[in-house]
C-alpha cells in the first residue's frame, strides 16, 4: 500500500516538472530510468550518515533507481571486489567470474591461516593479515601506478611520453595487471590460486605486478625528456 | 632554354601589373576555430620533482608520498579547470577583462561589433 502511495506522489511530482525535465530525458539516452531517478543508496553505513545528518528527509520522497542485483546492504558487498569480478569475467560468465575470485579469496585465507600457524615468533604472528578483502584492497592499493606512457607521433618518430592518469585509470591498469599475472601461469597451475598468490604477493609491496609498475615508473622517468611533447 | 621560350610565348608582363581585386578586401566577421588547439601539457615541473625523488629512493613510493600527493593533486586540478574552462566557453561566457579569448567568445564579440563594412 506505502508502495503504491509513493509511486503516485511520484507520479505527481513528474507531472509538475514535466516542463523543466524534457530537455533533461533527451539527454540522458539508452537508460531505463528518467534523469531525475536519483541512485540508490545501498551501504548500511552511508544511510545511517544521511540520516544523522537529516539529509534523508530530502532524498525520501525522490523518484529512485531500483539497486542492481549486487548492490546490498551486506557486510560481504564490496564495490571494489565486484568491479574486479566484472573484470575478470569473459563473455558474460558471471557465475563463473564470481566464483573464481571467491576461491581465490578462500585460497588467500588458506594461505595465510598456515602461514599464521606455523610461525612462532608472537609479534610476527600478530602482524600476519588474515582478512583477504584487506589483503585485496591493499595489493590493488599497492599496484596503482602514477604514470602511463602514450605514443605521440612527432616529425614521423613515434615517442613514449610519460603523462598523468586519472584516478580511475590508475585503478583498472592495478586491477588489470593483477589478473594478467594470474593467467601467466603453468598449466597445471589453476587461476585462483596464481590470484591468490599474487595478491598476497602485492599485498607485502613485491611480486611480479608490483615489479611492473615500477618498470613502468622506470620507463616514465627515462623518457622524461619528451615530457613536454604532450599534445591533446 | 625552355624557361626564355616560355616567357616570349606569354608575352613579358606589363609593368605596373594592373591591379585585380580577387576577394573584396576587408576582414570576414568571423574566426575560424582551427587555432584553439592548445597544448595539453601540465604539471611538468611536479613531475620533474616526483622523478627526481623516485631516482633517490630506487623507484619506491613510500618515502615519495609527498611529491606523489602534489602531483596527483595538479593534475586532478588541471582537469577541473580545463573542463571550467570549456564548460564557460561552449556557453559563450564574457568575462570583463579577460586576455586570453577562445575563438568562440571572438565570434561572440564580432557579433555584437562587427567590422566596417
Amino acid at each position: 500500500m506505502a508502495a503504491i502511495r509513493t509511486f503516485v506522489k511520484n507520479c505527481q511530482i513528474i507531472n509538475r516538472n514535466c516542463a523543466v525535465l524534457s530537455p533533461h530525458v533527451q539527454k540522458h539516452g539508452m537508460s531505463q530510468y528518467p534523469s531525475y531517478y536519483i541512485e540508490p543508496v545501498h551501504k548500511k553505513e552511508i544511510q545511517e550518515d544521511l540520516i544523522k545528518s537529516g539529509e534523508i528527509q530530502k532524498l525520501a520522497h525522490l523518484p529512485t533507481k531500483a539497486a542492481r542485483n549486487d548492490q546490498s546492504s551486506s557486510f560481504r558487498q564490496d564495490d571494489l571486489v565486484n568491479l574486479f569480478i566484472n573484470y575478470v569475467m569473459r563473455n558474460g560468465e558471471k557465475v563463473l567470474a564470481r566464483g573464481l575470485v571467491e576461491k581465490a579469496f578462500e585460497n588467500i585465507k588458506r594461505i595465510q591461516l598456515e602461514k599464521y600457524h606455523k610461525c612462532d615468533d608472537v609479534e610476527k604472528k600478530a602482524k600476519i593479515e588474515l582478512a583477504p578483502r584487506v589483503i585485496f584492497h591493499q595489493a590493488v592499493e599497492n599496484c596503482k601506478p602514477i604514470l602511463a606512457l602514450t605514443p605521440i607521433k612527432r616529425g614521423g618518430v613515434r615517442y613514449q611520453v610519460p603523462v598523468p592518469i586519472t584516478p580511475k585509470r590508475s585503478q583498472f591498469l592495478s586491477m588489470k595487471w593483477l589478473i594478467e599475472a594470474a593467467k601467466e601461469k603453468d598449466a597445471t597451475m589453476r587461476f585462483h590460486y596464481q590470484l591468490a598468490l599474487e595478491l598476497i604477493d602485492a599485498a607485502n609491496n613485491k611480486g611480479r605486478v608490483v615489479k611492473r609498475k615500477q618498470d613502468l615508473h622506470k620507463q616514465c622517468e627515462a623518457n622524461r625528456a619528451y615530457a613536454h611533447y604532450r599534445w591533446s | 632554354m625552355r624557361g626564355t621560350a616560355a616567357l616570349f610565348k606569354r608575352g613579358n608582363p606589363r609593368e605596373p601589373v594592373p591591379f585585380q581585386e580577387i576577394l573584396p578586401l576587408k576582414l570576414k566577421q568571423r574566426v575560424s576555430g582551427k587555432g584553439d588547439n592548445t597544448s595539453d601539457v601540465c604539471c611538468i615541473y611536479e613531475m620533474s620533482v616526483l622523478f627526481a625523488c623516485f631516482k633517490t629512493h630506487d623507484f619506491h613510493q613510500a618515502p615519495c608520498s609527498k611529491e606523489i600527493d602534489a602531483f596527483q593533486k595538479c593534475y586532478l586540478n588541471h582537469l577541473e579547470k580545463t573542463k571550467l574552462k570549456k564548460e564557460r566557453e561552449a556557453r559563450g561566457i564574457l568575462s570583463p577583462g579577460e586576455k586570453k579569448l577562445s575563438s568562440r567568445q571572438i565570434n561572440i564579440l564580432l557579433d555584437k561589433f562587427p567590422n566596417f563594412k
